[in-house]
């Protein structure tokens, strides 16, 4: 504890220096821990650190600790193990689809219990939809949307070009992405590949676009059943493992997530499907033309969204909840979610974001910067249910059997469904 | 006919045998220092080049400048340097006494409660992070280079070690010292510890380059850059949502583990001879 008293003395000083000008005798601060998550590179620890410095010039009877707790899962084993020490913080971001375990664990509180104006209950209302249905169950809030993301489509428009297609006009089928990449391959300039969807890393994630754009959605919305093998799902991922056993449009086997993004810029893939997260990255590092659009359709549109939500902890005073949902409010205001969006190439989380001067003027000048935006009309919830990391590993690794041949895609999904069947057995409603 | 023939085959077999057995050697010898190479080849490249291979390629130290600009190292080495050399001073003094109690002392009950320090390397340490923490938090050391080492300082592992080279130490020697006067303390400094000396530097070189990559503790029990070793300062590199900057994280890495590379190519010889002779592999 010793190592906190200097910080909290001179939190203490600088709260007194600004207010000695004024009448009023101001309170100590309520003080605050945040843990979050970086998932994406770059100096964010420092966005981070200049947003709470300008949070605590505006509220000086707030003080906000915001600590970097590593990735998502490193995140939700500080928060649980705080927690258990009787340290719980009072806010943290973690990962969206961590809501059944922490609800499980008794640890978070619905921001239903902190609002009181019907201002406030609008700003829970105020995100785009398709970014609460992870945050939310039985119509209580329990996350905020942050750092969130969705899947995008990439093209090499030079690539096109080259293969003989037309550079501006991006697959809208499932059928014409298959074409397309079979004759970028066949065109052969070097090594191409017509097409990548990465396999390691989310498979699930990837797994759930296809399936949504098949029109079905994997689990149900109170978390405790799946449906991987239904037929609309085993036709999707026959669908997948399609592009590289018929159309020789994608390479055989794993493809890795983490070089993939790497893999686009050398132009060894004209296309790729990768998160939003790659946007700003991409467009630094890409010396040829490129294009962004919406992932292409079987029946419908549809991505799954992804990323970190806002939680308020239940082990704090009613006092230090209203503080904890004041500077969730100022983080996620249009202003923020906008200069946040810019620096990131996370999504604004709500309508308001983008009608902000910043983000209007960079939308102008970027276009493919809301793509992720207007596709979000089309997206999903990201695979959430109890027992979730099981569930998911369950579905990756049937995933993973069916692009490296070593199950058909029926025989897998199949497998998947009964391993998580019987991880949800316990919580049937 | 055929008896001669075949034992002439198998000599020759047997006189190629050593060479296969260099090749093998050699192969995996590579496989370990791919990624090394690797790593090594991306941080002195432009982020062109990072699969693709070309000799001629422009090197640059601009990998270097950016990951050096994006995390304080000067302080990471610093709290790692602390963090390291702390815990291996404490391992050697708790360990040396209690190998020492365990091999020589007559304490009844003795090899049940070594049997209760051997329990520890069966846990998995990531199975106590709650607890710890729980501890660490009570003691007010969260956020302090002390909680972070203070779980490691008992290590059983060191135990175990220094038990065994004390009992191979020959009680003659200690009668020797006793007729000259010696009391327990100063048999233990003086023929002990520096008969086990290999053992000292085997483990000490174990102990530091696992808790110079130690990672998910520190993290957890850590707040602030004042505290945090270098594995937390290189975990801001990682982009698991993006998929990182090979560039960038090649020459952070580099950055990170030099010092530990620097002193193994240095003693290189002492290192490789004092784990012989300690028996650990």
């Amino acid at each position: 504890m010793s190592a906190f008293l200097p910080r909290t003395l001179g939190g203490l000083a600088a709260a007194g220096l600004l207010v000695a000008g004024q009448t009023t005798a101001q309170q100590e601060p309520v003080e605050l821990t945040m843990y979050y998550p970086v998932a994406v590179g770059g100096a964010l620890t420092e966005v981070i650190d200049g947003l709470v410095a300008d949070f605590e010039a505006d509220h000086p009877d707030i003080a906000v600790e915001a600590i970097y707790a590593g990735n998502y899962d490193d995140t939700r084993v500080r928060a649980m193990s705080a927690v258990e020490a009787g340290d719980a913080p009072q806010l943290s971001v973690m990962f969206s689809i961590d809501l059944y375990e922490l609800l499980e664990q008794d640890v978070i509180v619905a921001f239903d219990e902190v609002v009181e104006s019907d201002e406030e209950r609008e700003w829970l209302d105020s995100f785009y939809p398709a970014l609460m249905e992870n945050g939310t169950l039985d119509g209580k809030t329990y996350g905020i949307p942050f750092q969130r993301s969705t899947i995008v489509f990439y093209w090499n428009k030079e690539a096109f070009a080259a293969a003989g297609l037309d550079p501006d006009t991006p697959p809208e089928t499932w059928e014409e992405m298959a074409e397309m990449g079979a004759t970028i391959r066949e065109a052969g300039e070097g090594d191409r590949w017509g097409v990548m969807v990465p396999s390691t890393g989310y498979p699930y994630w990837m797994f759930q676009a296809f399936a949504f754009q098949n029109g079905h959605r994997l689990m149900s919305e109170d978390g405790t059943e799946v449906y991987f093998n239904d037929p609309a799902a085993v036709e999707a991922l026959e669908y997948w493992v399609s592009l590289a056993a018929e159309h020789d449009a994608m390479p055989d086997g794993a493809i890795e997530w983490g070089t993939l993004r790497q893999n686009f810029i050398e132009g060894a893939t004209a296309m790729m499907w990768h998160s939003t997260g790659n946007l700003t990255a991409v467009k630094n590092e890409a010396d040829f033309d490129f294009g962004v659009a919406m992932l292409p359709m079987k029946t419908q549109r549809g991505s799954p969204t992804g990323g970190g939500n806002f939680y308020l902890f239940k082990d704090a005073t009613p006092e230090e909840r209203r503080a904890a949902m004041t500077f969730i409010r100022w983080m996620t205001a249009p202003e923020r979610a906008a200069t946040w969006s810019i620096e990131t190439g996370y999504m604004g989380v709500s309508p308001a974001a983008y009608e902000t001067q910043a983000l209007q003027e960079y939308v102008e000048e970027f276009p493919p910067a809301a793509v992720a935006r207007d596709q979000l009309e089309h997206a999903t919830a990201e695979l959430a249910t109890y027992q979730g990391g099981r569930v998911r590993r369950a579905l990756d690794n049937a995933v993973q059997a069916a692009l490296t041949g070593q199950m058909s895609p029926q025989e897998a999904l199949d497998q998947a469904q009964a391993e998580a069947d019987a991880a949800l057995r316990r919580y049937a409603r | 006919m055929t008896a001669p023939t075949a034992a002439a085959a198998s000599r020759r077999f047997a006189a190629r045998l050593p060479r296969l057995e260099t090749l093998a050697a050699w192969l995996l010898a590579i496989v370990w220092i791919f990624p090394l190479l690797y790593a090594v080849w991306a941080a002195f490249h432009p982020s062109e080049f990072m699969v693709r291979f070309d000799l001629l390629a422009p090197l640059t130290l601009a990998n270097f400048l950016d990951a050096w600009e994006q995390a304080p190292f000067a302080r990471y080495y610093l709290n790692t340097f602390l963090l390291v050399t702390g815990i291996v001073a404490g391992q050697f003094v708790v360990c040396t006494l209690a190998g020492f109690a365990f091999a020589r002392f007559p304490i009844p009950g003795k090899d049940f409660l070594f049997m209760l320090v051997l329990l520890q390397l069966f846990v998995f340490p990531e199975v106590l992070i709650v607890e710890n923490y729980r501890i660490a938090s009570a003691l007010g050391l969260v956020d302090t280079i002390t909680g972070i080492g203070l779980p490691y300082v008992a290590s059983a592992f060191g135990i175990f070690l220094l038990r065994q080279t004390f009992k191979t130490i020959p009680r003659e020697l200690e009668d020797a010292a006793r007729i000259e006067g010696c009391g327990w303390m100063a048999v233990l400094l003086k023929v002990y510890v520096p008969l086990a000396k290999p053992t000292y530097l085997a483990y000490g070189l174990v102990s530091i380059s696992h808790h110079w990559n130690n990672f998910l503790w520190p993290l957890v029990v850590t707040n602030s850059v004042e505290s945090r070793p270098l594995t937390v300062g290189l975990g801001i590199f990682s982009a698991p949502e993006t998929g990182v900057n090979w560039a960038t994280i090649s020459a952070a890495t580099l950055l990170s583990i030099a010092p530990l590379l620097v002193a193994f190519l240095l003693f290189q010889r002492q290192f490789v001879q004092s784990f012989l002779r300690a028996g650990i592999r």
